[in-house]
């Protein structure tokens, strides 16, 4: 089923630019590395080296983060909109 | 090239004037063309730090004088907010109380390589709680270092 992701700014460099891609998965797992397939360079920013997603890197299915659901394994309905999100801290000293 | 309107760079300074002696954050809204983002609104967030990552062994989780936490969710809300409005989140920013207007290694770390030049970090540094200088920064070299760009507020 076609489902949008929507990807941030910050990210766009490794996608060719694009805003959103729309791909045909049925969960979120298959997403992610269909999206990874499309943008190979998009990996390394979404994944850390033991294959898992990094932890500043935040998925959403709709209102709802992915760790609070059944993290990759969560289902996709046709038409729902994924977003990747990262989090982002700072501080002086 | 970063292009600010008047009114969103008083609001940014008054913004962090007003959580001092805290660190604020929020982000930036408006247009991209190629890589050079022009800023016509800001969405302010909350600083909601409370050590959820590590950006240095003295990180104190209580102290968001010196540590700033943008939480996904809010910049899920500002993506909303931007999109309603036919506009891009084009960068971040976050206040430096009295300290200037430069990145420091723990906001590089609070990054994550995640930038490049469309995403710009902006900085207000606050005086004794007046805001002073105004800086934009990207974040290049895979996340290695902080180059500053050209940055200019048009009336």
């Amino acid at each position: 089923m076609a489902v949008t992701i929507t990807i941030p700014t910050a990210l766009r460099q490794y996608a060719a630019g694009k805003a959103t891609v729309v791909l045909e998965a049925d969960n979120v797992g298959a997403l992610l590395r269909g999206l990874v397939e499309q943008h190979p360079t998009l990996g390394k920013h979404l994944f850390g080296e033991d294959g898992r997603l990094r932890s500043f890197v935040n998925v959403y299915v709709g209102d709802e983060d992915i760790r609070y659901l059944a993290g990759e394994a969560t289902p996709l309905q046709a038409g729902e909109t994924v977003s990747i999100i990262p989090a982002i801290a700072g501080g002086t000293r | 090239m970063l292009t600010f309107n008047a009114t969103s760079a008083a609001q940014l300074a008054a913004h962090a004037e007003a959580t001092y002696p805290d660190e604020c954050v929020g982000l930036l809204l408006g247009r991209l063309e190629a890589d050079h983002k022009t800023v016509l609104a800001i969405y302010q967030a909350e600083n909601r730090w409370a050590g959820q990552v590590t950006l240095a062994a003295n990180d104190d989780p209580t102290s968001r004088r010196d540590r700033f936490y943008l939480d996904p969710r809010d910049y899920l809300r500002a993506d909303r907010a931007a999109r309603a409005q036919d506009l891009e989140v084009v960068g971040v920013y976050h206040s430096h109380p009295d300290y200037p207007a430069i990145p420091s290694e723990r906001d590089r770390v609070g990054a994550q390589a995640i930038g490049g030049p469309s995403f710009a970090f902006v900085i207000q540094s606050v005086r004794a709680g007046r805001a002073a200088e105004l800086a934009a920064w990207l974040l290049v070299d895979e996340g290695a270092r902080f180059e500053q760009e050209e940055m200019t507020v048009w009336p």
